[in-house]
């Protein structure tokens, strides 16, 4: 009960505001942006077209009331949490007569299965390698994927993103240049095949940046780590090295990976809009980049409200297996 | 036992996807078709679509662009190469009566729906009034164009119609095409849609799925990518009877690929290198060398120099804020900035003379060049401005076009045609010292280092703002800026995304900016394009001006523009069409003397085909179409290929 009441109920209530707090700023902010999507979608129209401008001013008024913008934003404010709170996130004013619900159905998939992999990929990697080479930072590999990764992380993504797919569109086209996959969607092998094919390019690129980045941080703790006075008792009492690696060190580095690891998954449904951008992958990052071009205030709100659920989420996930992780966080 | 699982399961999760991945066959276009490539015609999609699948084209947010030249017809088609209106599903022009309140239309007879119906008047009837009757149906203005003129329509015959309308000699531009017109419905079909609504939808709430359309055009939807990045089309079992195939004779490819690949001109070349694309529809000159480089069967409209399709209906314009910068309020001040570029210089170094030259916004094509460029050169030869002190000085260059033409030889090009039709018409002389006598007479002056200082003896700056996804009227910006520096002007060269670009013009947020237009139509009729620059939808600087229906960009009051709007507004633009063009003209001429903008260079497409698969795509020496395929009217140049197989 005391647990409950002390640990996991402030916690569930703070969760609770953020999201709160969250969801009310992003209410605000597009509507004070000068872009406006009912005037956005009058200029997609004249594109082309020469429309009578006192036709012009009547289709203002309709497509307000289409786009249920009109009434004060207090009105649109409390109707917003009524749909919210329904699990409808109201129509796309951008991709009309769509609704956000099925703008964002169609293009996480793709983000959670590119970012989702990406991310774990490089987690695992870049702790694995990093705690490798922190424990034997002496070894030859251990110095050569220090000055490899070392070198390679501050190069900009954009820059590593269009020399991978140059190399490898152009100079040797064997990855396709733009899309998630060959065909519609099917349980077929052909089609789970070409989802790979079509989702390595943009993988590839996040796991180099994200391992090197990881591959520091895990060597960094592991040397700290390595120099603690019960590491060298293990040692000296001829404990197996593998075992004071993964059993000792790695353990005591975990604790900040694992928080790092739950916000990466947390900020996954902000997407990537580089990557989707550059290798033209179906994302919902570039759903958010057209939304904020458009002034769509309802995907723009319907996508962050995912983002902020998700980081809350996976903060209170944290929080909560903290003391399965760290029996240190348990005794306190 | 248990690690060494976990150790393998993580080893696969790196592993696998690496080896399928890496293992799979270059396969780059989204789908297959029988016959392979020999079937597939693949296009440059040129966007990608936001609404995916629904092919309600009538309701607010359905997508035109392809899917009208592929599926869709109207009355009458543009063709902005040859300025002619090609009769469609009408077999004849217009006919109304004498105070314009009645317009008659004669129907083809023949053109088939893709279920064998025959089109005919019943089409027409249904369509006018279902979309007067939705307001739910808002594109491209229509329901609120036949709502404003209280538009009705009856059947005079099977394959006859006649129009009521409040007095609008222009009723026939709902029915006409440049980008889209009002697409007719198939009344047998969607009639039944409607009667089929659940309480409380309407027809904008219907979804169109591909697999039940029905069209008149050649194509039907075969597949559709969820995520809007390409779309599958498949040729009608009877494309004789469809409207394109009726006019041209041709049966087009049997399969039509739409594909999107971003907004990076460099992925299209690369597509184009792989075989996976046989047109884009434009992309800078530097990926269109790449084309040529690395796709020996790719080329543009001409084969050589100047390759570019010169007569997309648009041009390009330094245009002034009348509420910016209170400096370019002054007349003398606007002309002694567009005295001060070197035009020559503009569309040959920055644009690589791959773009002709016009001193208003009218694109110097064959046919315009007829009605109005020709008709201005007289007037253009004798127009003079007062330098100050009783100084007139002549201020046009007829010459331009030989200059631009010396340019192109000294580059090693050879001009496929005489000058005027490469590179357009005279443009104004760069006369920098004429410019100073005009910034001298304004009140202004030049301190020590050259530099232009304001009345108050400020240094003077000016803000030109440009969207670099727009290549030529970047480049254009970029000149005129140095161009204005080299002259002392302190200038600002603001590069922004299109969207802040856009914003700042709706709002009158600019002193001189970069955008582009036109202000005739094909057929050379000026109304439907200005009215909206009557200051009856003036809106100041601060407001967006677009609420209100208009073109207020400028932040422009001219009661002489006014005047020529209403008259013009007046006349039939075919059965008066002396009297529309002579206003036409004077309105040209107002413009010019008061450069209210500086017009440098007309529209090019760098619309570019592979015949590696393809052949028969409209060239300069074959115009028989105009090649912009992503209008409504580039269905014909669709209809014409043929497989090199």
């Amino acid at each position: 009960m005391t647990l409950l009441k002390e640990f996991i109920l402030p916690r569930f209530a703070q969760w609770l505001i953020v999201i709160f707090v969250g969801v009310t700023i992003t209410f605000i902010i597009p509507r004070l942006s000068p872009v406006n999507p009912v005037t956005e979608a009058l200029a997609r129209m004249q594109m082309y077209q020469n429309i009578d401008p006192e036709a012009v001013q009547a289709m203002h008024d309709t497509l307000l009331d289409l786009y249920g913008l009109d009434g004060s934003v207090l009105e649109q404010y409390v109707n917003f949490w009524k749909r919210v709170l329904k699990g409808d996130l109201g129509p796309s004013l951008a991709s009309f007569p769509l609704s956000v619900n099925q703008l964002i159905g169609v293009s996480i998939g793709w983000t959670i299965g590119l970012l989702g992999t990406s991310i774990l990929i490089a987690w695992t990697l870049g702790m694995t390698l990093g705690s490798l080479a922190g424990y034997y930072p002496n070894r030859w590999w251990s110095e050569g994927l220090e000055k490899t990764l070392i070198t390679v992380y501050p190069v900009p993504y954009y820059i590593l993103a269009f020399v991978l797919l140059m190399a490898f569109t152009f100079y040797l086209p064997i990855f396709p240049l733009i899309g998630g996959a060959r065909g519609t969607a099917a349980l077929t092998w052909e089609y789970i095949t070409s989802v790979l094919h079509h989702g390595f390019l943009p993988a590839l690129s996040i796991v180099i940046g994200a391992t090197a980045h990881r591959f520091i941080m895990a060597k960094a703790l592991t040397t700290t780590e390595k120099s603690s006075d019960y590491v060298q008792y293990a040692q000296m009492a001829a404990l197996p090295q593998r075992k004071i690696l993964f059993y000792y060190v790695t353990r005591n580095t975990l604790l900040p990976q694992v928080t790092d690891l739950s916000l990466s998954l947390g900020a996954l449904f902000g997407g990537a809009i580089i990557a989707e951008f550059v290798f033209g992958y179906p994302g919902i990052g570039t759903t958010m980049y057209t939304a904020i071009n458009n002034g769509d205030y309802n995907a723009i709100m319907g996508i962050t409200l995912l983002s902020i659920v998700g980081i809350a989420t996976a903060s209170l996930l944290i929080d909560l297996i903290y003391p399965l992780i760290d029996p240190r966080v348990r005794y306190r | 036992m248990f690690r060494k699982l976990v150790l393998l399961l993580l080893l696969a999760l790196l592993v696998v996807p690496t080896l399928v991945g890496v293992a799979q066959e270059p396969q780059g276009l989204p789908v297959e078709v029988p016959g392979g490539r020999a079937n597939l015609f693949v296009f440059d999609q040129i966007f990608r679509w936001g609404s995916v699948g629904n092919f309600n084209v009538w309701r607010t947010g359905g997508n035109t662009p392809h899917h009208h030249a592929l599926m869709l017809e109207t009355f009458w088609n543009g063709d902005q190469e040859t300025g002619e209106n090609i009769n469609a599903l009408a077999i004849s022009g217009p006919v109304y009566n004498e105070d314009f309140t009645e317009m008659s239309v004669d129907l083809r007879e023949g053109v088939m729906w893709t279920d064998g119906e025959e089109f005919n008047a019943d089409d027409v009837v249904y369509t006018v009034e279902t979309v007067k009757a939705n307001p739910g149906l808002t594109q491209q203005g229509w329901h609120a164009q036949l709502t404003k003129f209280d538009v009705g329509v009856e059947k005079t015959g099977e394959f006859s119609v006649k129009f009521t309308t409040l007095p609008n000699p222009r009723l026939h531009t709902v029915f006409e095409s440049r980008w889209a017109g009002l697409y007719m419905m198939p009344s047998h079909y969607v009639s039944e849609v409607e009667a089929n609504l659940a309480d409380g939808e309407t027809l904008a709430d219907w979804h169109w799925n591909a697999e039940d359309v029905i069209v008149l055009g050649n194509y039907l939807p075969q597949q559709v990518d969820p995520n809007g990045y390409w779309e599958l089309f498949k040729r009608r079992d009877d494309p004789e009877n469809s409207l394109a195939g009726i006019i041209t004779g041709g049966s087009g490819p049997p399969y039509v690929l739409s594909i999107f690949y971003g907004n990076e001109n460099i992925k299209k070349a690369i597509a184009m290198s792989r075989g996976e694309l046989d047109v884009y529809f434009d992309v800078d000159i530097e990926s269109f060398e790449t084309t040529l480089d690395t796709t020996p069967t790719a080329r543009s409209w001409y084969k050589d120099f100047p390759w570019a399709f010169p007569n997309e209906y648009s041009t390009r314009h330094l245009a002034f804020n009348f509420e910016g910068d209170p400096l370019l309020q002054n007349k003398d001040v606007r002309w002694a900035l567009a005295l001060a570029i070197n035009n020559v210089e503009l569309a040959g170094d920055y644009i690589g003379g791959l773009a002709k030259v016009t001193t208003f916004a009218v694109p110097p094509t064959a046919a315009m060049t007829g009605i109005y460029h020709e008709a201005m050169e007289p007037w253009l030869n004798e127009l003079q401005i007062d330098l100050g002190d009783g100084e007139m000085f002549s201020v046009y260059d007829p010459t331009v076009p030989d200059q631009l033409n010396a340019w192109a030889e000294a580059q090693g090009h050879e001009v496929p045609g005489t000058p005027a039709e490469i590179f357009g018409t005279g443009w104004w002389k760069f006369a920098p010292e004429a410019s100073e006598k005009l910034l001298i007479k304004a009140g202004l002056s030049r301190d020590g280092g050259g530099n232009w200082l304001t009345p108050d003896g400020e240094i003077w700056t000016l803000d030109l703002q440009s969207d670099p996804s727009e290549n030529d009227a970047y480049r254009m910006g970029q000149a005129a800026a140095d161009m204005w520096q080299d002259f002392g002007i302190d200038v600002n060269f603001i590069t922004l995304d299109r969207g802040a670009w856009s914003q700042n013009h709706h709002v009158g947020a600019f002193e001189v900016s970069t955008p582009w237009g036109s202000f005739a139509l094909p057929a050379g009729d000026f109304w439907p394009r200005i009215n909206g620059m009557h200051s009856d939808f003036y809106a100041p600087a601060g407001e967006d001006y677009r609420p209100l229906g208009g073109n207020s960009l400028r932040r422009l009051v001219d009661p002489k523009i006014d005047e020529l709007l209403d008259a013009m507004e007046a006349v039939d633009p075919v059965g008066q069409a002396d009297q529309n063009i002579a206003l036409n003209i004077e309105f040209i001429q107002h413009w010019v003397e008061n450069m209210i903008d500086i017009t440098c260079i007309a529209f090019k497409k760098l619309v570019t085909w592979d015949e590696k698969y393809w052949t028969g795509f409209p060239t300069a020496e074959n115009p028989y179409a105009m090649p912009l395929y992503w209008f409504q009217g580039g269905k014909y140049a669709i209809q014409g290929l043929t497989s090199t197989s």
